[in-house]
C-alpha cells in the first residue's frame, strides 16, 4: 500500500495543523483536537470537561445552538465530539468539496460563548447521560475500577461526572475552565482526505489565526496504581462482572503495541480466553483490553458471569495469566494476531474520519503522525520475545487490583 | 450500477460482484436464507446456536484450527443470526480472497457440530439471556419486537430458557440441512477483484451443495400487534419504546419514508433531537428508525430519561410526529435529502460498505440497483410525498412498551 502524504504545520498563535492527503477518497474530516479531559479537572468539578463539550454546540457569536446543529446537516456531515481522560474530540466527514464550511463551523464552534440561557438545560442533558450510565452494568464496573486503582488521583472519577458535582456546576466557573484549556496553543487541527494541504493551512490561518494562545497548561502528575480488592455491590445487576487490572505501560511507551498484541492473543477474538473460558460455558463475555493513557496504563482482564461463577472465572482468568506468563507465546499466535492488524489497517485507511482517529491517537501519544506503512512496521516490530519483555517489566500472574461487581458481595470483606 | 455483474450460478448461488480497482481489500457477504423465522416454535434459539456451532469443527479442522486458518489470512469477519437470514461477513487483501471463499465453504459445507461445542453454546445462550437482563436498551427491543412482530417475526435469536432446554444437537443438524444450501444462499461481493475470477471461484466451492432449486424468497406474513405494556424494573430511568407500521424498502414510497426519518432523526437539527433533547433537557438519547424484513417495515422511536420525565417525553415524541405532517418546511425536507445522499461519499464509501449495500439489494430487490436510482427516488422526494405518505401510515395503531420504575400515566 503506498502512503500518503501528511503535512505538519504551525500558526503563529501555536495552533498546530496536520494534513493528510488522500488522494482515491471522495470524502474530508476535520476536527479539532483539545488536550483537556476529565484528567485536568479538580475533584470537586469532575465531569466539567464533558459538560463542557456538550456546551460547545450551543452557540457561538455568530450562531446559535439551532444554527449550529443545521449548518452541520446541511452539509450533510457525519459529525460528532466525545471526551476521554486526556482530550476532547470534534469532527466532521463530509463530501470533499466542502471542506470550507466544515472547517469554518467546527472553528466557530471553538469560539463557543456558552450560552448562559442554554446552560441549565443541558445540565439536565448530562445529568440524564450519567443516569443512562448507572443503568448499564459494564459502565457501573468500569467506573468503579477507575475509581479504585486510581483513588485520590483525577483518573479515579468518571468521565461524566457525578450526579454531585455536575448538579453544582456554574456556567461562569466553566467559563474560566473553556479559556484555559481551548486556547490556541492547547489544540491541534487535523485534516485528513482528498484535499490540498496549501488549501487546508490557508483556510486554517483564516478561520483560526486570530485565536490567542495561553501557554502550556499545567503538567499532568502520574497516578500510583493501588493493588488490592474491592467489591460493589448492587443487586438489581444480575451477572458479576470480575476484572483483574494490572499495571501497564502507557500509549507513549514502545511496548505499547505489544500489549495490544498480547491482550488479543489471550483475550480478543480467537484467543486463549475464549477458547479456555467462554467455550468452556463459563462466562458468555470474557476479554482483555490494554487501557492506556499518555503515561501510564491498565491490562484489564475481565469477564462478566452468574455470580455463582465468580470463582471459576477468576481461577481461569488467572489461570491463562500465570500460563502465558511462564511459557513464551508461540510464534504463530503472534502472527496471527499481526495478520488481523494487517487487514484492519487496510481497511482503515479507505476512510478519512479512521485515519483522522489514528492521528488522533499519534498525536497524543507521540507527538507526530505515522504513515499506515509506519504503523504496519511497529506492527511488525511485534514479536514473542518483545511479549517475553513486556511480561518481566508489567507482570499479570501476581499483584494487581481485583474488582467485583454485581448483585453478590464477593470475594467477602475479611478477603479485602 | 453497470459494472456490477449479477448471476446466479449453476450449483444455486445467487451472486453479485462490484469490482472496485482501486481499492486495497475485497469484502464479502454470504446471506443463508434461514434465520430465527425457520426455527420450529418449541425451538426458539436454534437459529442462533446453528450459527454459533458452524466454526466449532468441520471436516477438516478443529474449532481452533480453523479459526486460526482465519487468522492465517488477517481475514476480519463476523457471523450473525436474523429474522430471515444468517449473515458471514468476510474483509480480506485481494491476496487471501481465494483461501477466504475456500474456508467459509468449508465452513457452511461440512460443519461436524461437536457434541460439546453445542452443549456449551446452548449454555452460553442460557448465560446471555440473563445478560439481557442488564441491558435495557437491549431489553425493551426484544418485548417491543415480540409484542408488534408477534411469534414469528418477533422472535428473539437468544430463544427463550425453556425452549433452549429442549434443543437437541439432532436439532442443529436438521436445522442446517434444510437451510444452508446453495439455492438459499446470496453472495455479495466488492472491492479490488475481477468479478468473473471472483464468479468462477464461488461457482468452484460451492458446487453441489444442497439445492441449486432457489427457495425462500418469500415474504413472511405477520400481524401487526398494536398494545401498550409496562414492564417493572429497578432502573434509574425509564425505557420507551414504540412503532408503527411503515413501508417495505421495495414500496415506491421507501424513499419518503427514508426522508421522513431524517427529517424526524438524522441529524442533531432533526425533529426529535432538537424538541425532546435540546430544548426540553429530557433526555440524553432519542432516536428514530425503522426495521425492514422482506415486505413490511415498521417505524421505531426510542428514547429513555428519568421516571418522572417519562409522560412528557412521550407526549412530546407523540406530537412531533403528529406536527410533521402539518408544517414541515421546504429547507428541513432538503436538509435530510441532503444527509441521505452524502452519505454515499462518505460512510458509504467504504468497500465494506459497498459490499453490505449489494447484499441488501440481493436480499430485498433480488438484484442490484444503482446507487445512482436509489439516489434519485430520495432526491425527488417533496413535501406533499412526505404528507401524502404520513396520512397513509399514521401513527393511530402503535405498539408501546415502557420498562422501568413507572408505567405511562401512572400518576
Amino acid at each position: 500500500m503506498a502512503d500518503n502524504p501528511y503535512t505538519l504545520h504551525r500558526l503563529a498563535n501555536g495552533l498546530q495543523i496536520v494534513i493528510e492527503c488522500m488522494p482515491d477518497v471522495r470524502s474530508v474530516a476535520v476536527g479539532f483536537l483539545v488536550r483537556t479531559g476529565s484528567r485536568d479537572e479538580t475533584p470537586e468539578v469532575a465531569g466539567v470537561s464533558h459538560f463542557l463539550e456538550h456546551m460547545m454546540f450551543k452557540g457561538t457569536a455568530r450562531r446559535t445552538w439551532r444554527q449550529i446543529t443545521v449548518d452541520f446537516d446541511r452539509l450533510g456531515s457525519t459529525y460528532n465530539a466525545y471526551t476521554s481522560a486526556e482530550r476532547t474530540i470534534y469532527y466532521g466527514w463530509v463530501p470533499h468539496d466542502l471542506l470550507e464550511p466544515q472547517l469554518e463551523l467546527l472553528a466557530d464552534m471553538m469560539q463557543s460563548r456558552l450560552p448562559p440561557e442554554e446552560f441549565d438545560t443541558e445540565k439536565n442533558v448530562v445529568l440524564e447521560e450519567i443516569a443512562m450510565s448507572k443503568d448499564q452494568l459494564e459502565h457501573v464496573a468500569m467506573d468503579f475500577l477507575q475509581e479504585q486503582v486510581f483513588a485520590g488521583h483525577p483518573l479515579a472519577w468518571p468521565i461524566l461526572g457525578y450526579d454531585h458535582t455536575v448538579g453544582p456546576l456554574s456556567r461562569d466557573g466553566m467559563d474560566g475552565y473553556f479559556r484555559q484549556r481551548y486556547a490556541a496553543d492547547n489544540l491541534t487541527l487535523i485534516v485528513t482526505g482528498n484535499l490540498n494541504p496549501t488549501v487546508v493551512i490557508d483556510l486554517a490561518d483564516k478561520y483560526c489565526g486570530a485565536w490567542q494562545p495561553a501557554g502550556a497548561p499545567a503538567e499532568r502528575r502520574l497516578p500510583a496504581l493501588r493493588q488490592g480488592t474491592s467489591v460493589q455491590q448492587v443487586e438489581r445487576f444480575k451477572q458479576q462482572i470480575v476484572a483483574l487490572a494490572c499495571p501497564s505501560v502507557g500509549s507513549a511507551d514502545p511496548l505499547a503495541e505489544t500489549a495490544g498484541a498480547l491482550a488479543t492473543i489471550l483475550g480478543g477474538e480467537n484467543s486463549r480466553f475464549y477458547w479456555n473460558i467462554i467455550q468452556t460455558g463459563i462466562s458468555p463475555r470474557a476479554g482483555v483490553f490494554h487501557l492506556d493513557y499518555r503515561d501510564c496504563g491498565l491490562l484489564v482482564l475481565w469477564g462478566a458471569c452468574q455470580p455463582e461463577n465468580a470463582e471459576r472465572l477468576l481461577d481461569a482468568m488467572r489461570a491463562e495469566a500465570a500460563k502465558i506468563s511462564t511459557e513464551k507465546v508461540a510464534t504463530h499466535e503472534v502472527q496471527r494476531v499481526k495478520n488481523i492488524r494487517r487487514t484492519g489497517l487496510a481497511i482503515e485507511a479507505e476512510a478519512p474520519y479512521h485515519r483522522f482517529g489514528q492521528i488522533v491517537e499519534d498525536m497524543e501519544c507521540r507527538g507526530h503522525p505515522r504513515t499506515v506503512n509506519q504503523m504496519l512496521a511497529d506492527v511488525d516490530a511485534v514479536s514473542a520475545d518483545t511479549i517475553q519483555q513486556y511480561l518481566a517489566r508489567c507482570p499479570i500472574d501476581r499483584g494487581g487490583h481485583l474488582v467485583s461487581v454485581g448483585p453478590r458481595a464477593w470475594p467477602a470483606a475479611s478477603n479485602c | 450500477m453497470t459494472d456490477t455483474l449479477h448471476t446466479k450460478l449453476s450449483c444455486g448461488l445467487e451472486c453479485a460482484v462490484q469490482p472496485l480497482p482501486d481499492r486495497h481489500v475485497v469484502a464479502f457477504q454470504i446471506r443463508v436464507l434461514g434465520g430465527t423465522c425457520g426455527e420450529p416454535e418449541a425451538k426458539l434459539g436454534l437459529a442462533r446456536i446453528v450459527t454459533e456451532t458452524l466454526d466449532k469443527g468441520t471436516a477438516r479442522h478443529t474449532g481452533p484450527e480453523l479459526l486460526d486458518a482465519f487468522d492465517s489470512l488477517g481475514a476480519h469477519h463476523r457471523a450473525g443470526t436474523g429474522r430471515e437470514t444468517a449473515t458471514f461477513t468476510c474483509t480480506v487483501l485481494p491476496e487471501h480472497f481465494e483461501p477466504a471463499v475456500a474456508l467459509h465453504a468449508e465452513m457452511l459445507r461440512t460443519p461436524t457440530f461437536p457434541a460439546d461445542a453445542f452443549e456449551v453454546n446452548v449454555e452460553l445462550a442460557r448465560q446471555e439471556l440473563l445478560a439481557l437482563q442488564d441491558d435495557p436498551q437491549g431489553l425493551v427491543d426484544k418485548y417491543l419486537n415480540a409484542q408488534a412482530f408477534g411469534p414469528v417475526l418477533g422472535r428473539h435469536a437468544l430463544g427463550e430458557r425453556d425452549t433452549l432446554d429442549r434443543l437437541t444437537r439432532d436439532d442443529v443438524v436438521e436445522f442446517w440441512q434444510t437451510h444452508f444450501q446453495a439455492g438459499r444462499m446470496l453472495v455479495a461481493v466488492a472491492g479490488a477483484i475481477e468479478p468473473q475470477h471472483a464468479l468462477a471461484l464461488l461457482e468452484e466451492h460451492f458446487a453441489g451443495f444442497g439445492t441449486a432449486q432457489q427457495d425462500a424468497r418469500l415474504p413472511v406474513a405477520f400481524g401487526f400487534g398494536a398494545e401498550t405494556r409496562h414492564y417493572p424494573k429497578d432502573l434509574e430511568q425509564e425505557q420507551l419504546g414504540l412503532c408503527w407500521p411503515g413501508v417495505a424498502v421495495t414500496d415506491p414510497d421507501f424513499p419518503v419514508q427514508q426522508v421522513t426519518l431524517g427529517v424526524l432523526s438524522g441529524g442533531m437539527s432533526a425533529r426529535l433531537f432538537t424538541e425532546v433533547r435540546e430544548k426540553q433537557g429530557l433526555v440524553y438519547w432519542v432516536g428514530a428508525w425503522q426495521e425492514t424484513p422482506r415486505g413490511a417495515g415498521l417505524i421505531f422511536l426510542g428514547a429513555s430519561t428519568r421516571p418522572e420525565r417519562c409522560d412528557r417525553t412521550y407526549a412530546t415524541l407523540l406530537a412531533e410526529v403528529d406536527r410533521l405532517g402539518k408544517d414541515l418546511t421546504e429547507e428541513e425536507l432538503q436538509r435530510a435529502i441532503t444527509g441521505l445522499v452524502a452519505a454515499q461519499d462518505t460512510r458509504g464509501d467504504t468497500t465494506r460498505a459497498r459490499c453490505a449495500e449489494l447484499g441488501s439489494d440481493l436480499f430485498y430487490y433480488g438484484h442490484p440497483v444503482s446507487r445512482e436510482k436509489k439516489l434519485a427516488w430520495v432526491r425527488v422526494v417533496t413535501r406533499a410525498d412526505v404528507e401524502r405518505y404520513l396520512a397513509g401510515h399514521p401513527r393511530d395503531r402503535l405498539s408501546v412498551v415502557t420498562l422501568g420504575p413507572r408505567a405511562l400515566g401512572a400518576d
